[in-house]
């Protein structure tokens, strides 16, 4: 992995990397074409020191085609990539130790045991101090819920041990920064628990973590902030507080819109059945108003987007459908 | 399929370059001119008549293409004129050398010294010695180059010779020289030879001939070639060239051909001085009964065989692609080779072997004793 | 790294066991040549088989001559061509990269390990030849005898056949690099074998074909049965010499390749 990645001079050549100090991943113009189509389309991506960050995007939007650029595995077409200050993939020999990955599926040596896998993983690469090997092995898989698994060859493991072994290799070497492609794919619902859990406690020490994924709900309680990808294009990129800020409406929870409508008049924004969307950024002043009018009201709450809704109105639409252009090999 | 882009198109290209590099190497190599020497044909002949006792060593491959349509007697000649053949040959002087025929899984060595010569089999784990026939079969070891280019100017007249040029092979100068028979008897067209400009020996023969209805020849290709491979002309040890036989093996002595041998043939008429224009010659130690005609490299072999022997060799030569037969018998020509059964009106049968025409054959067949033998 | 190779090469159980297959065409021959005691007639079957009948000495060599036309290359190719492929197949090419475990560092690791397999398989096939060899037919008091019919002392006797060894192995490891080079074109291991395999029958192939005569010398089979030349008295060292460069040449090509495609290829497995 030496070399230059960038082949720009043409028209569209990519600007430096913006970055602020805080910059862990920064692309600039990420492209990558196969043949005719574009799986990643000129993306700018930017996530910073402390953000657990959620890529999101329908199957085929170009996700796991950006993961492998970001760590060096597909070359780009076009444009830049830095990780950790670092370009890649050129600084790859120094940046990627500090990088903890689970890229798609967990994968392993079947015959051996989980063990013996990671501490073939760490023996393979720099970065791995062989001395405090065995040590952080131990505590690793520990720390993945693996501890007592004992010496039974990965063959032997249920699709969710698999997956904690694999974050289990992510995590060997402390990284500052983890990326993470659905991570808690294949885990039951304790599982998922355990590993929110475990990603929140290590953000908390400093570690950023990047995670692609498709499922919001997981993203909406991980993440601080969120990119989302439609067909190789950044769609959205913010953070999830500023995204799901109030609307400066609030909502209000009444069998009765009728009545909300004859007393709040031209501040009804929106009927939904029972909930009304009405303009006005302080529900105790709204309440005050209807309840003093005798409207009963069930519920309030100031009106804020949901991730799912922000998506939706930025994507526009699966991309595993194959409308015309999007062509073949999208589905990357 | 992703564009090739400029870091992949420069590996790719350093690959190419190195493919190239390495497959251009051993034909610049092959391509070193040969330096020619202003040396006439009868100069030459006379270099290589001159050669016998030139010390050297060297790896020859012979090839044949020649199709002997023999399968039950006489295979050996059959594969030595037919088939590729290796030998590696250590050569002190004619008195001793050895040559071995080199196969994949072991090979035949014949050791020549001072009384006879040691044959050994590795795959038999066989050792046979015999002393030195006058005549006998041809052997591998007959077809290395230095020998058969001493074998065929020998009694070749000057004006049957012409330059031609010069080559490298095996490393060396070679001049070359055209033999052209004269004797129209002669089935040979030609003869190509190169010789060691400094030394003498013969490094390559090309014997070219038969007529195209002969089998086995393809025209513009040589029907027999032989040539050194490597030659080193510094003088072999004498422990290379002497044989004992091994612990353990078979140790047989050889008696000689028993077809050759003419005191186990029956009583035969004389054969006559002169067979189709070809003289009869007097060679050493031959019997009496078998015939040697012919001048250089026209050689016609006569010899008288029991009819049972004969009754065989008919039988392989009648179902052979491109024989004739007629009353006087049945032959066949592959390549420059002749070869025949003749039948004498009482059943004496004769063996007639040369480079020879069909014509000859059939004309020499007219003119065979009629008388004797019991058949 | 190249560390790493070697303990999921070795720790790995389809190893030993193609390694144990192909010592057992060997070692029966060995059995069914003892109990009938009927050697091949001169001029057919392996090299050496005639011979190990009055003196076991020679089974490492007839074992060799064996397995070396199909058995050998077959458990090469395998094990070379699951090098790269079998990594993408399985999914830890990816991990491997992202560890990183650099991608020219990978594939020299990858090399010497197949280097390392073909070497123990043959010193294997070799010293199993042995014992069979000096259970089954016993040794030879008197020394065991050339192709030219010399004698050999047993030091010299182990001396040549520790070269036939490395001539052997040198030879595989053009399989190896035919293997390696498929195995980073494709993420099918299997693909790989039997791609390497097809170059090696193609050229077998050729080589028996008259009309193939003028690029028979460049035939990547051409000079492997030449370790038999070893047994010759004088050894001849033309065919083993350029059996050595010949392979060498395909060993540089194939490596070049197979850097300059891996290198620079995406790994999308």
């Amino acid at each position: 992995m030496t070399g230059a990645l960038t082949t720009t001079g043409t028209p569209g050549a990519a600007p430096p990397v913006r970055r602020s100090a805080t910059t862990v991943i920064g692309t600039s113009n990420l492209r990558k074409r196969y043949g005719a189509v574009h799986a990643v389309d000129g993306i700018d991506l930017d996530v910073r020191a402390g953000d657990v960050y959620g890529f999101l995007g329908a199957n085929g939007s170009g996700k796991t085609t950006t993961v492998r650029m970001l760590l060096g595995l597909v070359l780009a077409t076009e444009g830049e990539i830095e990780l950790l200050g670092e370009p890649m993939p050129r600084a790859g020999r120094r940046v990627l130790p500090r990088v903890g990955a689970l890229i798609e599926n967990p994968a392993h040596y079947g015959h051996l045991s989980g063990r013996v896998n990671l501490t073939l993983l760490d023996a393979a690469g720099p970065g791995g101090d062989r001395r405090t090997r065995a040590d952080r092995v131990s505590a690793v898989l520990e720390q993945v819920g693996l501890g007592a698994v004992g010496r039974r060859p990965v063959k032997a493991y249920s699709l969710g041990m698999r997956q904690r072994l694999g974050l289990a290799g992510a995590l060997l070497r402390r990284p500052e920064l983890l990326v993470l492609d659905e991570p808690t794919n294949g885990l039951d619902p304790q599982g998922i628990h355990e590993i929110r859990d475990l990603l929140l406690e290590l953000n908390r020490t400093g570690t950023t973590v990047f995670l692609s994924s498709h499922l919001l709900a997981e993203v909406e309680q991980l993440c601080t902030r969120v990119g989302v990808l439609d067909r190789g294009r950044l769609v959205l990129q913010d953070e999830l507080a500023t995204l799901t800020a109030p609307t400066g409406a609030t909502l209000v929870q009444t069998p009765r819109p009728d009545l909300v409508h004859r007393v709040l008049g031209g501040r009804v924004l929106r009927v939904d059945g029972e909930r009304v969307v009405v303009h006005g950024a302080d529900p105790a002043e709204v309440n005050a108003a209807l309840v003093g009018a005798g409207v009963p009201v069930t519920g309030l709450e100031l009106e804020r987007p949901s991730l799912e809704e922000v998506v939706l109105a930025a994507a526009s639409s699966s991309a595993d459908r194959v409308d015309g252009a999007a062509g073949r090999g999208a589905g990357r | 399929m992703p564009l090739l882009r400029p870091r992949s198109a420069l590996r790719w290209s350093l690959v190419g370059l190195l493919v190239l590099l390495l497959a251009a190497l051993p034909s610049l190599v092959g391509r070193l001119p040969a330096a020619d020497a202003d040396r006439s044909a009868a100069d030459l002949r006379a270099a290589v008549l001159a050669s016998g006792d030139v010390a050297f060593s060297g790896y020859a491959q012979s090839a044949g293409g020649l199709t002997l349509p023999l399968t039950d007697t006489f295979t050996g000649i059959a594969d030595l004129f037919s088939d590729r053949a290796t030998m590696r040959t250590w050569y002190r002087s004619a008195q001793d050398w050895r040559t071995d025929v080199v196969t994949a899984t072991g090979e035949t060595g014949t050791h020549r010294d001072a009384t006879g010569t040691w044959t050994w089999q590795y795959e038999d784990d066989e050792a046979t010695r015999a002393r030195v026939f006058p005549l006998s079969l041809p052997i591998a070891p007959d077809l290395l180059p230095s020998d058969l280019g001493r074998r065929l100017l020998s009694q070749a007249a000057d004006d049957e010779l012409t330059r031609t040029g010069a080559e490298r092979i095996a490393g060396r100068d070679a001049l070359g020289l055209r033999l052209v028979p004269a004797d129209v008897a002669s089935s040979v067209s030609h003869v190509d030879l190169w010789v060691d400009a400094a030394t003498g020996v013969t490094l390559r023969v090309e014997v070219f001939g038969g007529d195209a209805s002969a089998v086995g020849v393809v025209t513009g290709e040589p029907a027999l070639s032989t040539g050194f491979l490597d030659v080193d002309f510094t003088e072999p040890a004498a422990s290379v060239t002497a044989f004992t036989p091994p612990p353990g093996a078979d140790v047989e002595t050889d008696e000689g051909l028993p077809v050759l041998d003419g005191g186990r043939t029956p009583d035969q008429s004389p054969l006559p001085a002169e067979l189709a224009g070809l003289p009869r010659q007097d060679v050493e130690g031959v019997e009496r009964s078998v015939g040697v005609y012919g001048r250089g490299i026209t050689q016609l072999v006569v010899v008288p065989i029991p009819g049972r022997f004969a009754d065989r060799l008919r039988g392989q030569l009648d179902v052979a692609p491109g024989a004739v037969l007629d009353d006087l018998g049945v032959r066949l020509s592959a390549g420059p080779l002749g070869l025949m059964i003749a039948t004498g009106p009482r059943g004496a049968t004769y063996l007639l072997a040369g480079t020879v025409t069909s014509e000859t054959l059939a004309s020499v067949a007219g003119q065979l004793p009629t008388t004797g033998g019991r058949g | 790294m190249i560390a790493v190779e070697l303990v999921k090469l070795f720790r790995r159980p389809r190893t030993w066991v193609t390694i144990a297959l192909l010592n057992a065409l060997p070692v029966l021959v060995a059995v069914l040549l003892a109990l009938t005691d009927l050697g091949p007639r001169p001029g057919e079957g392996p090299a050496f088989l005639s011979a190990v009948l009055t003196n076991g000495n020679l089974y490492p060599l007839a074992a060799l001559a064996i397995v070396l036309p199909l058995f050998l290359p077959i458990a090469v190719a395998v094990v070379a061509g699951d090098s790269v492929a079998g990594e993408a197949q399985g999914g830890t090419l990816r991990y491997l990269l992202a560890r990183p475990a650099g991608r020219t560092r990978l594939l020299v690791a990858k090399l010497v390990a197949a280097f390392v397999f073909v070497l123990v398989a043959v010193v294997v096939v070799a010293a199993v030849g042995y014992v069979t060899g000096s259970v089954l037919f016993g040794v030879a008091p008197t020394g065991t005898t050339t192709f030219s019919g010399t004698t050999l002392s047993s030091q010299q006797i182990v001396v040549r056949t520790l070269l036939a060894i490395g001539y052997v192995t040198f030879s595989m490891l053009g399989v190896a690099a035919f293997a390696l080079f498929f195995s980073t074109l494709t993420d099918s291991p299997l693909g790989a074998t039997l791609g390497a395999l097809a170059v090696l029958i193609t050229s077998s192939l050729l080589f028996t074909l008259d009309a193939a005569s003028s690029i028979a010398p460049y035939l990547p089979t051409r000079y492997w049965l030449s370790y038999v030349d070893l047994f010759r008295d004088p050894i001849l060292w033309r065919d083993i010499v350029r059996g050595v460069g010949l392979q060498a040449v395909y060993l540089v090509v194939l490596l070049g390749a197979s850097w300059a495609n891996f290198t620079t290829k995406d790994v999308t497995s």
